[in-house]
C-alpha cells in the first residue's frame, strides 16, 4: 500500500486500522500526520453542535405564528388567569393570590352591578376606571432602574398580563354577553393594576 | 444517533429531572400552554439553530429554518407519544426541513459522484506539503467553524450530519437519498478539504497575513 492507496482506503476505513493501513503507517510519517489530523477534525466537530444562539426574533416570530394558528390557546374559564399569571412572578408569587383574591372580591361586586346596567359594553367597573390610564411606557420607565433580572421579570409579567387582556378582549368581542369573558377581562385588568402598583412600590388595594 | 463518548458530564439524577420536566412541558404544550412552548424552545434552540447554520452557512436562512422546524414540531406535538426521545424527533425534523430547503434552492444536497476514486485534489503533492504545515497541536474551534462554512454544500451536508451531529452513514444515505459508499466518500473529501483549509489558516497566521 502506498500513500495514494492509503488515502483512498481512509474513505472506507476512517481510523487506519486495517492491516495494510497499519503496515504503511509504520513507515510513513506524512500519512501518520494525515490520519492524526483527520482524527482531530473529527473529534472536535461535535463541539460545533450547539455553538450558536438564534436571535430573539426567531422566538418572537414563532410565538406569533403559534398564536395565529391557534396552537397557543387562551385560558379556559376553568383555569383562571390568576393562576398562570402568578406562576411567573417567582419571588413575588406569595403576593399575588392574596391580593388578587381581595381585588376579585371587590371587583366582582362592582361587575355584577355594572353588567346589569351596561349589557354589551366592556366590563370595566367604576373602581377600576384608573386601569384605563395604565401606560406600558410609564411602567417600563418605572422599572428601568432595577437590576436586569428584576427588569426581565417585570417585562415578562407585563407581556403575560397584556396577553391575558388581549385574549379576554377577543373573547368578549366575539360574544359581548359572555360573563366568563367579562370576568376574565376584569381580572386581567386587576392584575395589571397590581403589577403597576408593585413596580411603583405602592400598597396593593 | 448522538455520537457516543462526546463528554456529557451531567449527573444521572439531573438528567432524569430534566427529562421529567421536559415530559411535563410536552404535555402542557399539547394543551396549548404558551410557557411550555417557550420552555421547549429554549431547551433546544441552540442545537436546532446550530444545525441549520452549519448546513446552510447563512444566519438569516438558518433562523428562518429553525423557526420552521419548531413550527412543524409544535404543529405535530399532539402526535408525540414518547416512543423516541423528544430531541431525536426534533432533530430529525430539523434535518428534513433543511434538506427540503436545499433541494428547493436547487443545491446538490450530495454530489452525484458514486466512486471513492480520488480526483486530483487528493494527490500526495497537495496533501503532503511541507511537514511544518501539519496540524500540530489543537485545532481552533472557530477556525473549524469557518472552514465548515466554506465547504461546498454537498460536502458540508455530509460532514455536518456525520461528524457534527453523529448520524451513521446508513441513516445519512436514507435522509439525503444517496448510497452509503457515496456518503463515506463525501465525508472523506470533506475532511480532506477541511484539513487543507485549516493548514492554510495556520500558515496565514504564521506569516501574519
Amino acid at each position: 500500500m502506498n500513500c495514494n492507496d492509503l488515502i483512498k482506503s481512509l474513505a472506507e476505513n476512517e481510523d487506519g486500522i486495517s492491516l495494510p493501513q497499519q503496515v504503511h503507517l509504520r513507515s510513513c510519517t506524512a500519512c501518520v500526520a494525515l490520519v492524526s489530523d483527520l482524527h482531530k477534525i473529527r473529534s472536535i466537530a461535535a463541539d460545533l453542535r450547539s455553538i450558536d444562539e438564534p436571535s430573539p426574533r426567531v422566538w418572537n416570530s414563532l410565538e406569533i405564528a403559534l398564536r395565529q394558528e391557534g396552537l397557543i390557546r387562551s385560558q379556559s374559564s376553568s383555569k383562571p388567569f390568576v393562576t398562570s399569571f402568578g406562576a411567573r412572578w417567582g419571588w413575588a408569587r406569595w403576593l399575588v393570590p392574596a391580593a388578587a383574591a381581595i381585588l376579585v372580591a371587590v371587583g366582582s361586586i362592582e361587575y355584577r352591578q355594572s353588567a346589569s346596567r351596561h349589557l354589551g359594553e366592556y366590563a370595566k367597573p367604576a373602581k377600576l376606571s384608573v386601569v384605563a390610564d395604565l401606560d406600558d411606557a410609564d411602567f417600563l420607565q418605572e422599572v428601568s432602574d432595577r437590576t436586569p433580572a428584576v427588569q426581565a421579570q417585570y417585562n415578562d409579567s407585563l407581556r403575560s398580563v397584556n396577553d391575558a387582556i388581549r385574549d379576554a378582549q377577543a373573547a368578549l368581542d366575539a360574544d359581548p354577553s359572555d360573563p366568563d369573558a367579562r370576568r376574565a377581562l376584569m381580572e386581567a385588568f386587576q392584575q395589571k393594576q397590581m403589577l403597576f402598583n408593585m413596580a411603583e412600590d405602592r400598597p396593593l388595594p | 444517533m448522538v455520537a457516543a463518548g462526546k463528554g456529557n458530564l451531567t449527573d444521572p439524577k439531573t438528567k432524569l429531572d430534566e427529562r421529567q420536566a421536559e415530559a411535563r412541558a410536552i404535555e402542557r404544550a399539547k394543551q396549548g400552554d404558551a410557557e411550555a412552548f417557550q420552555l421547549l424552545y429554549d431547551r433546544h434552540k441552540r442545537r436546532v439553530y446550530s444545525l441549520c447554520l452549519r448546513m446552510v452557512a447563512n444566519t438569516a436562512e438558518a433562523e428562518d429554518l429553525a423557526q420552521e422546524a419548531f413550527l412543524q414540531l409544535f404543529r405535530k406535538i399532539g402526535t408525540f407519544r414518547g416512543e423516541s426521545a423528544f430531541s431525536t424527533w426534533l432533530h430529525r425534523m430539523t434535518v428534513n426541513v433543511v434538506l427540503m430547503h436545499l433541494r428547493k434552492k436547487g443545491l446538490a444536497v450530495v454530489s452525484l459522484e458514486e466512486t471513492t476514486q480520488s480526483p486530483e485534489d487528493d494527490s500526495p503533492k497537495k496533501d503532503f506539503g511541507a511537514e511544518d504545515l501539519n496540524l500540530a497541536g489543537s485545532i481552533d474551534r472557530m477556525q473549524l467553524k469557518k472552514a465548515v462554512d466554506d465547504l461546498p454544500p454537498g460536502y458540508r451536508t455530509i460532514f455536518v450530519l456525520h461528524d457534527v451531529e453523529g448520524y451513521e452513514h446508513n441513516e445519512i444515505a436514507t435522509m439525503v437519498g444517496c448510497s452509503i459508499g457515496n456518503s463515506k466518500s463525501q465525508l472523506h473529501k470533506a475532511r480532506m478539504k477541511l484539513r487543507e483549509a485549516l493548514q492554510m489558516y495556520r500558515a496565514e497566521k504564521a506569516t501574519g497575513t
